[in-house]
């Protein structure tokens, strides 16, 4: 089959309807063929849109956590160890975003091993959660999750709107959202293992 | 002479890496898009193309629109995405929250579902993130047995709190948003 045929195949037929066997399944076909003509429109604009985008970016923030060194961070996964209310920010706000950011899903995690064992599963918990809530202005650091966002923010911009405000919205809201279940796992965390010990 | 060679030694030296690094990076990316992008990509273009023109989207959006429309609905599917017994099942390469994030997408585009409940309904397809993940999250992060088996319990029973709870903290955060064209 050569292209036009293809082309014929998919493209919108203005004949009535016919009745009958023979024009069921021909109903049938066109309707089976739309789904995927849809579809395959909606994947061209998916790739057209988002896509160089994203490569370009992706280029940059990988560039840029080659030429620092993922390992300049250390010292910050030392800081966010120490006991003392002070601290809390440090290790479940500042230390999962950077985390996140340089390191990336699922390599963030490892940040985890400078922090005392009472602090490790708040710390997970904490850094998990925000793998998500930075996709809307750092794709870089989940891209293949990024349609927890980019599902919703496709709706919103069918209807006009930029996604600036939402994108900022998200991640702000999700950094207030990882301290509070940083702080929350650590007490539930410091309970069990009182009863266990 | 000795000198002015090392300089040049130093920059060609310098300017090479630079460049290597950055095609690297470049190499990197695209790599990942073809792994990880384009493939949940087609997925979800499939999806879409299903929903938009069966009869499917009219049930589904009956459905999500009574829940994902209103704050005690979007509180709904939180508590049910952080019970710890699902919690787990749900979460696995956050699949089911990128199908019903793509979903709700389409009823937003349609205005089934008002722009303004995007960013709590961000938080509320969302509270099992990770829970799938957390033995070997906290592996990475060279954590003893005994905390693992602390560990795993302690996030689920979490997130039945902090699920809920960040819902109605970004609904609030939400108020101003997208509300006029």
């Amino acid at each position: 089959m050569n292209l036009q045929s293809l082309i014929l195949l998919s493209a919108d037929v203005t004949v009535d309807k016919q009745g009958g066997f023979l024009g069921t399944l021909a109903t049938g076909a066109e309707d089976f063929i739309k789904v995927f003509n849809k579809g395959g429109s909606v994947l061209l604009s998916l790739m057209g849109g988002i896509l160089p985008t994203l490569i370009v970016l992706l280029t940059a923030v990988n560039a840029l956590v080659r030429l620092i060194g993922a390992e300049k961070i250390e010292n910050l996964g030392k800081a966010a160890a120490r006991p003392g209310i002070q601290w809390y920010p440090v290790r479940y706000i500042i230390l999962p975003f950077v985390a996140v950011f340089v390191l990336t899903n699922p390599m963030a995690y490892t940040m985890g091993r400078f922090l005392p064992e009472r602090f490790k599963p708040a710390f997970y918990d904490s850094a998990v959660s925000f793998v998500h809530p930075i996709l809307g202005i750092f794709p870089h650091a989940n891209p293949g999750e990024l349609f927890v966002y980019l599902g919703i923010a496709t709706g919103i911009k069918q209807l006009g709107f930029g996604l600036g405000d939402l994108a900022v919205r998200y991640l702000l809201v999700g950094l207030v959202v990882i301290f509070i279940r940083g702080i929350v796992t650590e007490a539930i965390t410091a309970r069990m293992m009182k009863k266990v010990a | 002479m000795e000198g002015f060679n090392a300089l040049i030694v130093k920059i060609g030296r310098g300017v090479g890496g630079v460049v290597g690094t950055l095609y690297q990076a470049g190499r990197d990316s695209v790599d990942t898009v073809i792994r990880n992008v384009i493939p949940f990509m087609a997925f979800i273009s499939f999806v879409i193309g299903l929903i938009l023109t069966t009869g499917i989207g009219d049930w589904i959006a009956k459905g999500l629109k009574g829940s994902a429309s209103s704050l005690p609905g979007l509180l709904l599917i939180s508590v049910v995405c952080a019970i710890p017994l699902i919690s787990p099942l749900l979460g696995p390469g956050a699949v089911i929250a990128q199908i019903v994030g793509t979903l709700l997408g389409v009823e937003i585009g349609k205005g089934n579902i008002p722009a303004q409940y995007s960013l709590p309904a961000l938080f509320a397809i969302n509270p099992q993130v990770g829970c799938d993940f957390i033995p070997v999250g906290l592996a990475l992060g060279e954590a003893e047995p005994e905390t693992v088996e602390i560990g795993v319990p302690a996030v689920l029973i979490s997130r039945l709190f902090t699920g809920p709870l960040s819902v109605v903290i970004a609904y609030f955060a939400s108020f101003g948003l997208y509300s006029q064209k």
